[in-house]
């Protein structure tokens, strides 16, 4: 029956995805935008930060937010002090479990898109008077937004299918903590196949609707150049 | 008057030049990594020179010892980028009104306008820059870069992306708009000899970062001072000298087991003498600086030979019009080296 079905792990799911993907954007596309004009060691070093998580185990990750993030670490201890916010085993250690995880996409894929803008344009804009943080928005990311958009879609699906991190950081609390892949495993575990079914489907289903739409994306990137390129013909 | 003496240093480089330049176009000419786009970023404030000045009819643009270092936005300078850099996201139109952000609507529209006009694109404004010919493409960048009044007119390789087909009309396109529209310094980096001589009268010689010769154009081409700029102008025959005798009216100088006579003072210091091919010439006579010759070697092009001829003691490269070449291989047997056009080269 479906009545019986709880969709609790479906939308806090999304809402963790969500909370991560914005986080990825406000972090990442900074991050990328640094390491794809700069060359240097300080560069090489936060390209190495920055790729780990995605060769490190999950649980590895999950591991080092916890000793970092914990209620008696020191930035554990601060938040919980001054903003009564605790990580650890809230939807918000799920959401910043997944952002860990899944920003490393969001960096890779926006600073190609940066380091493929001709670097003249930049200086034709600076030459005309323009300030960098206006460059930014008026000349850099309309050029390289299909890259960036490619990623956040990244960033949100990784975000959504996350495990071993979140498991590690949010536990798997009921209504609380429980998020979609986390959920699957208990179902699994408890022999309720139903439900596992059910959040299987959904969780392939809203996949392959990101790859589908990505692929779009990126078919028309390579095809021209956004709006101006459709117009042509 | 643009005065320019800077030093930049990198690891593997070292930029080092020192040239003035005046109303009109002048060439800065060299082979590609010279230097040159690098001297162009330092003008426009674009990269920051380690020492020296930068002045614009005395307005300090840089003085490392003054600490001043005008923004790029600031400096007012009109550059013209490789490939023109236009933003393929915005029109025509927005392309040539973005360097007039904050001014009021009113006047960014009118000077918009009378620039289209100028640049005979009024039925261009909302296309994209993708929609265009290269032609108008250039047209774009040069609007672009002017509307801003700017007081000096960087031009950074502005035909190496043009078709061959299309290089002189746009060369020709160029040089007119810019004399019609802009009274200022105008530099012109090229790695085109051609194109230095056709666009512009004053030449600036760039090698490793350096500036190796400069002047106006004619004497360039008349008296290279060193064998790497003889070597850039096509200059072919060029011998080691041996030695120097001072003579009467001239000098000789010992090349080989030969010797030549030169119309020319003696040098302080002199590694090679030479002498450009159209100034070589057959003749029949014998006369001072004549010689017999074999021929190794002819290339016949479109319109010319290119020839390796031999004498007994050097080789000599020579370029003849395809139908004089006939005509005198049956009876001239001599080359001449005419000693006026004779000239002592250093390393």
């Amino acid at each position: 029956m479906v009545e019986s079905l709880d969709l609790f792990p479906l939308f806090l799911s999304l809402k963790v995805a969500t909370a991560a993907t914005v986080l990825a954007a406000l972090i990442g596309i900074p991050i990328a935008y640094y390491l794809s004009r700069s060359h240097g060691k300080v560069a090489d070093f936060i390209d190495a930060l920055t790729t780990l998580p995605v060769i490190l185990p999950p649980t590895v990750l999950g591991y080092y937010l916890l000793v970092l993030l914990g209620r008696k670490s020191p930035i554990g201890k601060f938040l919980e002090e001054t903003f009564g916010i605790t990580i650890v085993f809230t939807p918000v250690g799920a959401a910043i479990a997944a952002f860990v995880v899944a920003v490393p996409f969001l960096i890779k894929s926006s600073r190609a898109a940066f380091a493929s803008i001709d670097p003249n344009l930049i200086r034709a804009a600076k030459v005309l008077g323009r300030s960098d943080i206006n460059i930014f928005f008026v000349v850099i990311l309309p050029l390289s937004w299909r890259g960036v958009a490619s990623g956040i879609m990244l960033v949100f699906a990784r975000a959504l299918g996350d495990f071993g991190a979140t498991l590690m950081v949010a536990g798997n609390i009921p209504n609380e903590t429980l998020t979609m892949p986390v959920a699957i495993y208990d179902a699994l575990l408890a022999g309720n196949h139903r439900l596992a079914n059910v959040l299987v489907i959904i969780m392939t289903s809203v996949s392959v609707l990101l790859l589908y739409v990505m692929r779009r994306i990126e078919k028309r990137m390579v095809r021209g150049d956004g709006a101006h390129a459709a117009r042509k013909h | 008057m643009l005065h320019v003496n800077i030093k930049k240093t990198f690891p593997h480089f070292l930029l080092d030049v020192s040239f003035t330049a005046e109303k009109g176009i002048t060439a800065i000419l060299g082979p590609s990594g010279s230097g040159k786009s690098l001297t162009l970023q330092c003008l426009a404030g674009l990269e920051t020179p380690d020492e020296g000045i930068i002045t614009l009819n005395d307005r300090p643009f840089f003085d490392a010892g003054q600490r001043v270092n005008i923004k790029p936005r600031e400096r007012k300078i009109g550059y013209m980028f490789q490939n023109y850099a236009l933003f393929p996201h915005l029109t025509v139109k927005q392309n040539i009104a973005f360097g007039l952000k904050g001014k009021p609507k009113a006047e960014v529209e009118e000077k918009v306008e009378k620039m289209l006009k100028n640049m005979e694109l009024e039925r261009y404004g909302d296309r994209y820059p993708a929609e265009l010919s290269g032609g108008q493409q250039q047209r774009v960048a040069l609007a672009r870069a002017l509307i801003i009044e700017p007081d000096v007119l960087l031009l950074d390789e502005p035909l190496s992306a043009v078709d061959p087909s299309m290089k002189e009309t746009l060369e020709q396109q160029l040089l007119t708009f810019i004399d019609k529209h802009f009274s200022g310094v105008v530099l012109l980096v090229t790695h085109n000899l051609e194109e230095a001589d056709r666009l512009c009268d004053r030449w600036i010689i760039y090698h490793n970062g350096s500036v190796i010769q400069l002047g106006a154009k004619e004497e360039i081409l008349a008296r290279p001072v060193n064998v790497t700029v003889a070597r850039m102008l096509g200059y072919k025959n060029i011998f080691p000298v041996a030695n120097i005798r001072p003579v009467d009216q001239g000098v000789i100088a010992v090349v080989g087991d030969s010797e030549l006579f030169m119309k020319a003072t003696s040098p302080s210091s002199f590694d090679f003498v030479a002498i450009h091919y159209d100034h070589l010439m057959f003749v029949e006579n014998e006369c001072v600086n004549t010689f017999d010759y074999d021929i190794v070697q002819t290339k016949t092009r479109m319109n010319v030979v290119e020839a390796i001829l031999e004498t007994k003691h050097f080789q000599l490269q020579v370029k003849v019009p395809r139908k004089e070449w006939s005509s005198f291989g049956q009876t001239k047997k001599k080359i001449h080296l005419p000693p006026e056009h004779l000239f002592f080269l250093e390393k």
